[in-house]
């Protein structure tokens, strides 16, 4: 049975009685000790950063030209903090109840009310940094609702949170830099993890301007390399992001925790065509003023804006009167997916929703109009009046949308339709954020610990920085204080040697096979077997179909890719080749995972496991608990339960009716 | 940080150009509103005593060293910044942007500079150099007497078109160099606020652009003309 | 549509560079300006040719990875728009398209279109932070910032770092970038303890790194896919005249 080493005692006072007993190391003997962290996302840019401050010899690793462009930096809307500044009810408590809830039950309390209790000390900790959050007249920091929740805990700066939160967590990284204390490898990709006695001793990585590998070591290493929403090929992930440290890790014995759940979001602008590479989001906030809707007739190929009112089907608002447009990410995703399979979607491809903003004009308008005392303004002159106010709410986002499809936002509905944004699932951590290898730590997005089945928005930020400014510097400690004794291990260990050849090896094969068809074509065939079958919907057919082909995918990608170039140049083919390889291991993981989940929870939605009005149903007796699976060699892995219990939120079927 | 250090940062220098820049623009309100003499009809009374007095008084005499020393120093540390911002772009590119992202006479600052180098050599080896060491004529008016007559030395020169057609190019050069000029240099000092910026363009585009260019070119046509 | 792209191919930083010419053709108005040269590397594998090198991550204009100076402009023709951003809705059939990497000795080629811009990173690294620890701060609310500073601080600090004000700049200078940096950092009450040593730490290591320096044309700001406003220059040269003439 997996031990997550929740100490033990009341839920308050969890985490304060773990800072006050656990081991510490020395000044003097942190100079000794290095660590290693992978990735410079918002996790590992914290976590790099802070620990190089307590005086730890700190290596960081990125595969961009710079630190800077990790993926956190597109979040758009916000963190969340417990700050209870706008005196709305707020409490770590209600942020604890909310993640949980909004995880649909199946995180640990323990590791969510941790994040709900530093979430404050971040946006300190941030501001502190520079980090120019929106503010108030009055000179004090301003907060929004977001993601339906009831109060105002959102902090923001416009929509480029993420960006903020990465450049303040990227300066503390490079003064640490210039500094000494952390030694930065950018354009460098972790390939390998070096265990000796079961260990984390180091890592293999290439150089990707060279194509030389190097051997580093370290006493500890973490990865903070991110989610791998990339197996879908068509995500908001950045080209780059993938699982590949993850997965080598998990090969080399970390479990892979609930890999099955993956978010997907409503509000991206929908596929144009083959040539697509990547999809866009449109931030979550849009929802609280656009309505989305279909035509009430199927195939219906006129305008959006020559379809009368009565023959427009606002099937949020009916389905959920509630909540309506503000149902959580994953009811409204399954939702548009329900209308477009049944024939009702709208745009050339059929696969899309509208979400207008003709209503939400007309009432700013008025408004406004109202404020001039302007009472009889005619329609032109609201119309005119509510445009200005939606631009300055949602302008940035208007635009972009612009730019991308070519139409006009403020005269004809947008179309969006659901895209794969994060991954909930992630390597298995304990309460330390330790793996199930020793001294090997997952941050982040890569580990699977505070989410459950389904992440609220504006939390992906306050996790990252938690895990990296608030929980690492003081779980490490743990481990560390018992490492002192070990010496740097000589870069000739065999265990070094072993590992490098294995990567050799592997990049060897890959260029051998010389075949027929491009990376990409094996990614896209791969993302299409997971979106139809380990997407927003899956049956016992589907995934069991998708495992067999997903085997076949990958037994021709070994025989019959074909990378130009050579392993000891700029090769970014190779990059991807490496990349895909291991997403075509892991996608056959996700569907063995979602295969055993014989319930509905969160993002994963089993068609077997629905009420009568088609929502989704949990199983609570038989499946409350973590799935960490264990490489057992190619194609094979074994389930461990980790169960969960509940003693202070008691879970419900989650209504928003 | 030392001096040396700091007037050896990139901006550090352009601090000293747009310092010697506004001098230089300050010195041409100056030279302008003397040279105006010209034009009045009393024979070079007014002007050649304007002269005189810049030739003989100690303070002015130096300023007017000063003068020569700060052009210099203008132009040398123009020439070493722009021989460093050559070489921070090794290779060319095959397309350049033209007026799209900037205006032509921004970019040509150097060249302007170098024109109105060579005007000046040409300017001052006609007028300053046969003022102290030419020879030249003198005159007496009233209480001033044995003035050197400057005045008969301008007519002749500006009676020549090609001289004129000269003096107009370099003023012409002269308009492009401070419209930029004095909004860089001011730009340099950082004064660029929303609330200033209006009258700052102001002067820079009617006062160092038009007004003083075209005051200084009217002066060889208007004496061409009235010799034909 | 059909295109002609002309574009830098240059095999590593010692090589010498020169232009090749590739018609793409079915190219559909909804594709990015990145997407284009996917289907190009595509079918550049698939004819058993070295596909084109160029950066690229995030893709939806806010990583500043991507860096293609395009016919004449850093990122394209479209104002505020990074080259992911561009579509080619901007084009015309028939268009010939010249493609060229970020070109300024501070920025090496790496390969083809992609460059390196680790010189950003050291101007960072002389000073484009608060020395503030981890556990150090204070309550976020307890210092009060004006609105206006804080929008400004927030306006120069969405500078992506994709490094088109180098490429766009006739000088190649790093100005725009530094301020914006810089700016933000003065702006906020938090960035003035170490204000004087920022501006000159980081002005010498720009000017260590081979970037040119201002001559004020302004291209830098248009070019700006983030609209990073020149004013932020005017500040930074305020910065540094106070820390040049106050500083010891």
């Amino acid at each position: 049975m997996l031990n997550a080493k929740i100490p033990a005692g009341p839920l308050e006072t969890k985490w304060s009685k773990y800072k006050s007993t656990v081991k510490l190391v020395n000044p003097a003997n942190k100079r000794k000790l290095e660590v290693i962290v992978i990735g410079t996302g918002l996790a590992g840019a914290s976590a790099a950063a802070s620990l190089a401050e307590l005086g730890y010899k700190v290596k960081a690793f990125c595969f961009q030209d710079s630190p800077r462009r990790a993926h956190s930096i597109a979040a758009q809307g916000g963190i969340n903090a417990a700050k209870n500044y706008q005196n709305d009810g707020d409490s770590v408590f209600r942020l604890f109840y909310d993640t949980v809830k909004g995880g649909d039950y199946r995180s640990r309390e323990g590791n969510v009310y941790r994040l709900a209790e530093v979430s404050a000390s971040i946006i300190d900790q941030c501001v502190a940094q520079g980090v120019p959050f929106a503010r108030e007249y009055g000179g004090l920091l301003s907060n929004r609702s977001f993601g339906g929740t009831q109060v105002q805990r959102t902090f923001y700066a416009a929509g480029q949170t993420g960006q903020q939160l990465l450049l303040g967590a990227y300066s503390a990284l490079q003064r640490q830099v210039a500094l000494g204390n952390v030694k930065m490898y950018n354009r460098h990709e972790m390939l390998d993890i070096v265990t000796v006695d079961g260990k984390a001793r180091g890592i293999i990585a290439r150089d990707l301007v060279s194509g030389k590998l190097e051997r580093h070591f370290g006493h500890a290493v973490l990865l903070c390399s991110g989610g791998y929403g990339n197996v879908f090929f068509l995500s908001t992930n950045a080209m780059g992001s993938n699982v590949t440290a993850a997965w080598k890790a998990h090969k080399r014995g970390a479990y892979f925790g609930n890999p099955c759940f993956t978010q997907i979001h409503p509000t991206c602008i929908p596929v144009s065509g083959d040539h697509q590479s990547k999809l866009t989001l449109m931030s979550e906030s849009l929802r609280n003023d656009g309505r989305i809707w279909v035509p009430k007739k199927k195939d219906d190929n006129r305008k959006a804006t020559d379809i009368p009112e009565e023959e427009r089907d606002y099937y949020l608002e009916r389905r959920y009167p509630a909540f309506g447009n503000l149902v959580p990410r994953d009811v409204a995703s399954r939702a548009a997916k329900e209308r477009c399979d049944e024939g009702y979607g709208v745009g050339a491809s059929k696969m899309a929703v509208y979400l207008d903003f003709a209503e939400a004009i007309l009432r700013y308008g008025k408004i406004e109009a109202g404020k001039k005392g302007d009472d009889n303004a005619g329609k032109e002159e609201i119309i005119k009046l509510g445009k200005s106010v939606v631009a300055e709410k949602y302008g940035n986002l208007f635009d972009m949308y612009a730019k991308i499809t070519g139409e006009n936002p403020y005269e004809t509905p947008m179309r969006i339709y659901p895209a794969v944004h994060y991954t909930m699932g992630g390597l298995w951590v304990d309460y330390e954020l330790m793996t199930t290898v020793p001294g090997l730590y997952a941050l982040g997005e890569a580990n699977f610990s505070d989410h459950g089945a389904n992440r609220l928005g504006a939390s992906a930020l306050m996790q990252g920085l938690a895990d990296g400014y608030f929980v690492i510097p003081y779980t490490i400690g743990n481990y560390l204080a018992d490492e002192l004794q070990t010496k740097p291990i000589p870069l000739d260990h065999p265990a070094f040697v072993e590992t490098e050849k294995a990567v050799q090896d592997q990049l060897d094969k890959l260029m051998s096979i010389k075949g027929q068809h491009s990376v990409d074509h094996f990614h896209k065939a791969l993302g299409k077997i997971m979106w139809d079958k380990c997407g927003m919907a899956r049956n016992e057919k589907g995934l069991t179909e998708a495992i067999g082909e997903i085997q076949a995918l990958r037994a021709e990608f070994w025989q019959n890719v074909r990378i130009p170039g050579s392993q000891h140049e700029f090769n970014p083919e190779l990059e991807k080749a490496g990349r895909v390889a291991d997403f075509l291991e892991l996608g056959e993981l996700m569907c063995k995972d979602a295969l055993q989940r014989k319930e509905s929870c969160g993002g994963h939605f089993r068609e077997e496991s629905q009420t009568e009005e088609g929502e989704a149903k949990r199983n609570d007796d038989n499946f409350s608990f973590v799935a960490a699976w264990e490489y057992k060699g190619p194609g094979s892995s074994e389930l461990h339960k980790e169960a969960l219990t509940f003693d202070i939120v008691h879970p419900t079927q989650r209504s928003y009716k | 940080m030392k001096w040396s250090q700091f007037f050896n940062t990139s901006i550090g220098k352009k601090l000293l150009v747009g310092a010697t820049g506004f001098f230089l623009c300050a010195f041409v309100i100056v030279h302008l509103a003397g040279n105006i003499s010209l034009l009045k009809d009393d024979g070079g009374e007014a002007f050649n005593t304007y002269a005189a007095f810049m030739g003989h008084n100690g303070f002015i005499q130096f300023l007017a060293w000063g003068l020569k020393v700060i052009i210099l120093l203008h132009a040398i540390i123009a020439i070493v910044l722009t021989v460093q911002n050559q070489r921070a772009r090794p290779v060319k590119y095959a397309v350049k942007p033209g007026n799209k992202t900037s205006s032509w006479y921004s970019r040509q600052m150097a060249v302007m500079g170098s024109i109105l180098f060579i005007f000046l050599v040409i300017h001052l080896s006609q007028f300053w150099w046969a003022m102290h060491y030419g020879d030249i004529g003198t005159v007496s008016y009233g209480a001033v007497t044995e003035v050197g007559n400057l005045y008969e030395v301008v007519y002749a020169g500006f009676a020549q078109l090609w001289i004129v057609v000269l003096y107009v190019l370099g003023m012409i050069a002269l308009s492009f160099h401070l419209i930029h000029g004095f909004k860089s240099a001011c730009q340099t000092f950082g004064l660029n606020h929303k609330k200033y910026n209006g009258i700052l363009n102001f002067i820079g585009i009617y006062l160092f652009g038009i007004l003083i260019p075209v005051g200084f070119a009217v002066i060889p046509v208007v004496i061409y003309l009235k010799q034909i | 549509m059909k295109l002609t792209l002309k574009v830098w191919r240059q095999q590593n930083s010692q090589e010498k560079g020169r232009f090749e010419t590739y018609q793409v053709s079915d190219v559909s108005k909804d594709m990015s300006f990145l997407e284009v040269f996917d289907v190009l590397n595509e079918r550049l594998i698939n004819e058993g040719k070295d596909p084109i090198a160029f950066d690229h991550d995030c893709r939806e204009g806010i990583c500043g990875m991507c860096s293609m100076y395009i016919n004449g402009r850093a990122h394209g023709p479209w104002d505020e728009t990074t080259t992911c951003q561009l579509h080619m809705r901007a084009y015309n059939d028939g268009d010939t398209i010249v493609v060229e990497p970020w070109r300024a000795a501070a920025f090496p080629v790496i390969k083809d279109l992609t460059v390196d811009r680790t010189a950003f990173d050291r101007i960072i690294q002389a000073g484009g932070y608060i020395s503030v620890n981890t556990g150090n701060a204070v309550d976020a609310n307890a210092i009060p910032i004006d609105k206006h500073d804080a929008d400004a601080a927030f306006a120069a600090a969405a500078c992506i770092g994709c490094g088109a004000c180098v490429a766009a700049c006739k000088n190649s200078s790093a100005m725009l970038f530094t301020s914006a940096k810089v700016s933000q950092l003065a702006l906020l009450p938090q960035g003035h303890p170490e204000r004087k040593q920022r501006a000159l730490n980081m002005v010498a290591q720009m000017d260590k790194e081979g970037f040119g320096s201002c001559t004020n044309t302004g291209a830098c700001e248009a070019e700006c896919p983030k609209g990073i406003s020149l004013t932020n220059i005017a500040r930074l040269n305020r910065e540094v005249l106070v820390a040049g003439l106050s500083s010891e």
